[in-house]
């Protein structure tokens, strides 16, 4: 086993998911497999290769031109926001303080 | 026009017919979804269909047609319906990624491959199933049900654009767009008996698509041959300003149909052929594909792809950790599914994604979440980097030899809902397509038939060299003349029924 229950749980808040204790479990155990599938990464001779972060050789920045152009209007931004108040997005409070949705 | 009549109609016919007023545009919008709605309750390839938005597109094309133009002037694609997957923003309509997440999203904007469709005057019928967010090889992640594949509603159509090759095998979309980041366009052209087209990375605008491996998705179109697919990708390509990976694109790629292989060299690769897994009717079939391009003239070179096998691993480190990353936007405040209930903000991101989020893109974000992690980093994903400049240096090589690669596309035919439960077993039917990703090539699924065995579709895939799909085009549209009498379209259900005596779910 690369992964115990505490590890996959660490995972799982440092991704923003929620799991129960019994998706925990089930999370173990494919998480394991999968990393199991990926040894031959591990086991390949990589001296001296460097790593290609994209697949396009040869490529350079693209630069345009700091041009103002008009986006989404705030209406539309908001249009699919869960909750919304006064023109903006609405949110729980960050640090939290049991109170709920104000 | 009837359904029936419109099904089997290809983008020539359909300028041809709008030439000679045979038919409207309407009126092919009209018979499109008289066949969608006879026929999609069984099949399930579309989430939303948008009539109203198809027949505006018909009536512009029959104004222009009315004041004198030729189709060819009004559009590339002027009357020629399309679908396009659930992953691609187009105003007005919704754009889930067949997930619970996204259920109710609309989008505000259109992806430049729709919009570039829609200025070349193709008919939007709708919005196609997937895999959830792309992650899957036979749509049965989606959350919304999976789509069955047309030549056999017990299979799974393939993934995660399942719901593209469909839709064009069952008659319902002339062409439609999917997209491809380890086979999601080839495998389900595949299965489903149709061509689709994974170009170069770069080619097509992947602006307004939902990102799922930012360097590793790329757009591509599906049709019943080799010329639908290359006049659609004509429509769609090039440089995006929006998108700073999109690339200018030169050729015409509908320009190569009539090239011919003579005197081209096309490799061969023995190691994928005798590789463990593979069933013997897909060897048999690519074997008698590599023999009629060598009739045709082609000279054949063996090529060996040393690294390829450590592809699918490379890809299981570097997709999910692309995921992981690309997937933190949704976080339950601009768009996307909130649970309530919450104490606080972190838990209100933590439940919402643990109930938006099906449970393979749960599994990804969670493995790219490892992956990632600090100490993990250098075990597996800068060496999954570095892997890939290896496999990259394996085609570079190999197209310094030959003009295109001839492969299987899966290690098999559909397989049946359910068949493949283990995650890791599902991975397996990507293992030929996955290394094109990983280098940035283009490949093709071509149909060649139905399998001697399992008297399904099956396809063979042709790669060529980075910016070079126009030699893809060429050897598939000489291949595909080998092939004058294969089916284009799944028998309709009417056709199964009679076949199997009602014995269709």
């Amino acid at each position: 086993m690369h992964l115990s229950v505490k590890d996959v749980r660490g995972i799982a808040t440092y991704a923003r998911i929620g799991l129960s204790d019994e998706e925990v479990e089930a999370m173990t155990v494919d998480l394991n497999n999968i990393i199991e599938s990926l040894k031959p990464i591990t086991e390949y001779d990589l001296e001296g290769v460097e790593p290609t972060f994209h697949p396009i050789a040869g490529l350079s920045n693209v630069m345009r031109e700091d041009v103002v152009q008009s986006g989404l209007s705030r209406e539309e931004a908001l249009a699919n926001a869960p909750s919304q108040q006064e023109g903006q997005f609405r949110v729980l409070p960050i640090l939290g303080d049991g109170g709920g949705d104000r | 026009m009837t359904g029936a009549d419109y099904s089997s109609l290809g983008v020539a016919d359909i300028q041809a017919g709008l030439a000679a007023r045979e038919f409207s545009a309407c009126e092919l919008a009209r018979a499109a979804f008289e066949r969608i709605e006879a026929e999609d309750e069984h099949i399930h390839a579309f989430l939303e269909t948008t009539f109203e938005l198809a027949l505006k597109a018909a009536q512009r094309v029959d104004e222009a047609l009315g004041e004198g133009l030729v189709p060819q002037q009004i559009g590339a694609l002027a009357g020629v319906p399309i679908a396009f997957k659930d992953n691609m923003n187009q105003a007005q309509t919704h754009t889930t990624c067949a997930s619970r997440m996204l259920k109710d999203y609309v989008a505000p904007f259109t992806a430049t491959c729709v919009s570039k469709a829609l200025e070349a005057g193709a008919l939007p019928l709708g919005k196609l199933n997937m895999d959830e967010f792309a992650f899957g090889s036979s749509t049965e992640t989606s959350s919304f049900g999976p789509t069955s594949n047309p030549w056999d509603l017990d299979r799974v159509p393939g993934g995660s654009s399942g719901g593209s090759a469909a839709a064009v095998a069952a008659g319902f979309a002339t062409v439609a767009l999917g997209s491809d980041t380890g086979g999601s366009i080839r495998q389900p052209a595949s299965f489903c008996g149709v061509v689709g087209l994974k170009p170069t990375y770069g080619v097509v605008s992947r602006y307004g698509v939902v990102a799922f491996g930012s360097s590793l998705d790329q757009v591509g179109p599906f049709g019943k041959t080799v010329a639908d697919v290359a006049v659609t990708l004509d429509a769609i390509a090039g440089r995006d300003p929006q998108d700073c990976t999109s690339q200018r694109i030169e050729a015409r790629f509908s320009d190569f149909l009539d090239a011919g292989v003579k005197g081209t060299r096309i490799g061969v690769v023995p190691a994928f052929l005798e590789a463990k897994g593979v069933e013997a009717e897909v060897v048999h079939a690519t074997t008698e594909a590599i023999a009629h391009l060598e009739e045709l003239g082609a000279q054949l070179v063996e090529i060996e792809l040393p690294n390829a096998a450590a592809a699918l691993a490379a890809y299981y480190v570097i997709g999910p950790c692309e995921a992981f990353s690309n997937l933190s936007r949704f976080d339950s405040v601009r768009y996307g599914y909130r649970e309530d209930g919450g104490r606080d903000l972190g838990e209100q991101y933590e439940q919402s994604r643990a109930h938006g989020f099906g449970p393979e893109t749960v599994r990804r974000i969670m493995l790219g979440s490892y992956l990632l992690s600090s100490g993990v980093y250098h075990m597996y994903y800068y060496p999954a980097q570095q892997v890939r400049t290896l496999i990259t240096q394996d085609y570079a090589q190999a197209f310094e030899q030959v003009d295109a690669l001839i492969t299987p596309v899966s290690p098999r035919a559909a397989f049946k809902f359910g068949e493949i439960a283990d995650p890791t077993s599902m991975y397996l039917s990507d293992i030929f397509t996955i290394p094109i990703n990983i280098a940035g090539n283009g490949g093709l699924s071509l149909p060649v038939g139905l399998g001697k065995t399992s008297g399904l579709p099956l396809g063979v895939q042709i790669t060529g060299p980075q910016f070079k799909d126009e030699n893809i085009i060429r050897v598939a549209a000489a291949l595909e003349s080998c092939y004058p009498n294969i089916a284009r379209l799944a028998p309709s259900l009417g056709e199964k029924r009679a076949r199997f005596e009602g014995g269709v779910r």
